[in-house]
């Protein structure tokens, strides 16, 4: 009895042991590997990388692939490449446009496939998938046969044939890559280092409840055959929208012209007032275009017609060169 | 910013606790947790990307974010002058350092050429910024400043420069400790060799010219997320012209907004209402700078200015910073002070307009004045002087009149970075008292 007891502990510190230095085997080996992962991109899940998720730096970017320790790779590092930000735009495209169905010819697919593996995860490491899963065998097949391809030339190729196949595929894509003066991987928009250029967000017009009617968005947009046609139709030309304001309105505030042409021809109520007392004269005043302001005084916009705050366009007149604002003259 | 010699070292001293996965003892549960966390935190944030320079450099590393026993300050100790790299790094063929002399007009207006085409670009490319001439000169020449940090680099055969960097000396506290510092700015290559990958060895030869005056630290921003930012500040902007923004694409009308009605919203009294604003004078450096002094000692990370500087960074030079102070009429104290500095921007592809003029709230003081009275006024000065917006960073106590005075959120974020010395958990924007150019 003793003896067993014996052994038996004995087999247990032996198999604590085993399996302390398994662990610790276990965890070497996933240390390792992911240092090994480091110098990689993260393995895509499908064929083309999700643009949701773009891909992290090349390889050559990370990790001591290839060049030296200090020469070569040592002016890497700092900016991501141009080639990387086109392969990664490149591939996103194609990840849209499989998304939304664009067909692609079967070998094009699997060479972009090949090339892709070898840009983000390297030579194929992967088993070969059994001859029956003729798909995966395929793809399989065509990230082997590229060998130990140079991640930048993969990168090159599939941007290649990209290119072949979409030639304006950069045209849409919200990074102007190709446009060589917006390839900003040094230092412009988003350089190493630097300054930002900020500009103001846009923000909803939160709170703005107005309602326009469909004659007060084609003054808006300048859009004249239809607001001939709103009028033809019989809408009214000094028709209110939610703040009272006319056509007339939108017209001058947007600066079209013509459309204000139309409108008085079609014998709007230059003096109409919206529900800050404003006519169209003090819009033109306050938005500086002079070409409007002396049409509508010369259709017999009023200078003397107070808005709620007291002022008439005369007040809110800034500029002395507008003589036609001086009745003087 | 580059070790000297030798960035192995740089980077072993910078990333110990990671320790190398082949000594057992380093491999433990711990260091897999790190490793794991680590990935997780890259996975969760795409622009927390490897970055395989700044790894090897002493700066804040995202992997140690969560380690308390880092201490603040030097993140590396000074290397003995001896062995910094004697000569400068390496450029590859065709190209050569050159360092410039701004005295030299000329020169000057290459440098404004190459920045003014080839500098920094919104992300539509709408916008370049346009430092003039005045500005660059005074950016770049602060008391003591070391002609060698302006480093060029030109064309062997044209001369033409193609690229550069500078640096300024700087005394900057981070919180006890007042440290010399390089302020690095003006990175800049020419877009047609944006591919040669200047701006790495561009950023080394700075660092190694800093490390020749023994200079071992350094702050800069950047707009994109390096490792790590101290803290990640946004740009407000205030209206001044809205409709020229408004054309010029740098704001948006939305479709149920009259323009008539911004402009009216965006409209400033004629001249500024507080009594005893007025422009400040080389008379106003003394009481300047102690009003300066005692505002910035509540910030976490701000510089030291002594009256020197003050003289240089903050009295009044057109078009490049303008400053006013509230001089009280009783006693005539100076009890307040507000500052901008003047930098344009070209407008890219505009039938109508080329250039945008923008102010950079600077330093500000509010002391007697509510500060929101008294940005307002410098509203009212910068739109006198025909200032088309009004932008400021969401540092020190701007966030107390940004709403109120109409400011407008950007889209631009600015990272700021210190090289070298570690300040644990970041600072918030408001505990910061830097502004850079």
């Amino acid at each position: 009895m003793g003896g067993d007891w014996q052994e038996l502990a004995q087999a247990a510190v032996i198999g604590l042991l085993f399996a302390f230095f398994a662990a610790k085997l276990i965890s070497v080996v996933v240390a390792f590997k992911d240092d090994n992962l480091r110098i990689t991109r993260s393995p895509p899940a499908v064929p083309s990388p999700s643009p949701a998720d773009p891909p992290p730096p090349p390889a050559s970017l990370d990790g001591g692939v290839g060049s030296g320790s200090d020469s070569d790779g040592d002016w890497e590092g700092v900016e991501s490449t141009e080639l990387d930000e086109d392969f990664s735009a490149a591939s996103a495209f194609v990840a849209a446009s499989a998304a939304s169905g664009t067909s692609v010819p079967e070998e094009a697919q699997l060479r972009l496939y090949g090339l892709y593996k070898i840009a983000t995860e390297g030579p194929c490491t992967a088993p070969q998938p059994s001859a029956l899963k003729l798909k995966a065998r395929a793809k399989w097949n065509a990230w082997n046969k590229l060998g130990a391809m140079p991640t930048e030339e993969a990168m090159e190729e599939y941007i290649t044939i990209v290119d072949d196949l979409f030639p304006n595929w950069a045209d849409g894509s919200s990074a102007k890559r190709k446009d060589g003066d917006s390839t900003m991987s040094a230092s412009g928009s988003k350089g190493p280092m630097g300054p930002v250029f900020s500009s103001l967000m846009y923000e909803e017009d939160q709170g703005n409840e107005s309602e326009l009617g469909d004659i007060h968005v084609s003054a808006r947009e300048g859009a004249i055959d239809d607001v001939k046609k709103h009028l033809a139709a019989g809408v009214e030309v000094n028709i209110r929208d939610s703040e009272e304001r006319t056509p007339l309105h939108w017209a001058v505030d947007r600066g079209h012209l013509s459309a204000v042409e139309v409108l008085v021809n079609s014998n709007a109520d230059v003096n109409a007032q919206d529900n800050e007392g404003q006519t169209a004269l003090h819009y033109a005043v306050l938005c500086e275009r002079e070409d409007i302001a002396e049409l509508l005084v010369k259709h017999h916009a009023d200078l003397q017609i107070k808005d709620g705050d007291g002022n008439t366009p005369q007040d809110l007149c800034s500029s002395t060169a507008w003589s036609f604002m001086n009745p003087a003259n | 910013m580059a070790a000297p010699n030798n960035n192995d070292a740089a980077s072993a001293s910078a990333s110990t606790s990671e320790g190398a996965p082949a000594a057992p003892e380093d491999t433990s549960i711990e260091a897999l947790a790190r490793r794991v966390q680590e990935h997780m935190t890259l996975a969760n944030n795409p622009s927390a990307r490897r970055h395989k320079f700044w790894e090897t450099q002493p700066v804040g590393q995202f992997r140690d974010a969560a380690d308390v026993s880092l201490p603040d300050g030097a993140i590396e100790p000074p290397t003995p002058l001896s062995e910094v790299r004697a000569d400068p790094y390496p450029l590859p063929a065709a190209f050569e350092w050159f360092t410039c002399d701004l005295d030299d007009d000329a020169l000057l207006a290459d440098l404004y050429a190459l920045l003014a085409h080839n500098y920094v670009e919104d992300d539509e490319n709408m916008f370049r910024f346009n430092y003039s001439p005045a500005f660059l000169r005074w950016a770049l020449r602060p008391p003591s400043f070391f002609r060698a940090w302006h480093i060029g680099v030109r064309a062997t055969e044209s001369k033409k420069l193609v690229a550069f960097i500078s640096g300024v000396p700087a005394r900057i506290r981070a919180r006890d400790d007042v440290v010399r510092m390089a302020e690095i700015n003006f990175l800049c290559v020419h877009k047609k060799l944006r591919s040669k990958r200047l701006a790495p060895v561009l950023i080394r030869e700075v660092t190694r010219r800093v490390h020749q005056e023994n200079i071992w630290q350094a702050a800069y921003t950047a707009g994109v997320v390096l490792p790590t930012p101290i803290t990640t500040c946004r740009y407000w902007h205030r209206s001044l012209n809205p409709k020229k923004l408004i054309d010029v694409g740098f704001s948006r009308l939305g479709p149920r907004m009259t323009m008539s009605r911004t402009v009216r919203l965006y409209k400033l009294p004629d001249a500024p209402l507080t009594p005893g604003f007025r422009q400040m004078e080389l008379r106003d450096v003394a009481p300047v700078t102690r009003l300066l002094r005692a505002y910035l000692a509540r910030y976490v990370v701000a510089p030291d200015f002594d009256e020197l500087d003050v003289e240089h960074w903050l009295l009044p030079q057109e078009d490049v910073v303008d400053s006013y102070l509230v001089e009280s009429p009783e006693t005539h104290e100076i009890t307040d002070f507000c500052s901008f500095y003047t930098l344009p921007s070209s407008v890219l592809n505009n039938p109508n307009y080329s250039t945008l003029k923008a102010a950079y709230s600077y330093y500000n003081v509010a002391v007697k004045t509510p500060l929101q009275q008294l940005m307002n006024d410098a509203l009212i000065v910068a739109k006198q002087k025909n200032y088309d917006v009004f932008n400021a960073l969401d540092v020190m106590e701007n966030e107390a009149f940004l709403k109120e005075l109409k400011f407008g959120p950007g889209d631009g974020q600015l990272h700021y970075y210190l090289y070298n010395y570690r300040i644990r958990n970041g600072i918030k924007p408001s505990e910061l008292g830097l502004v850079l150019l």
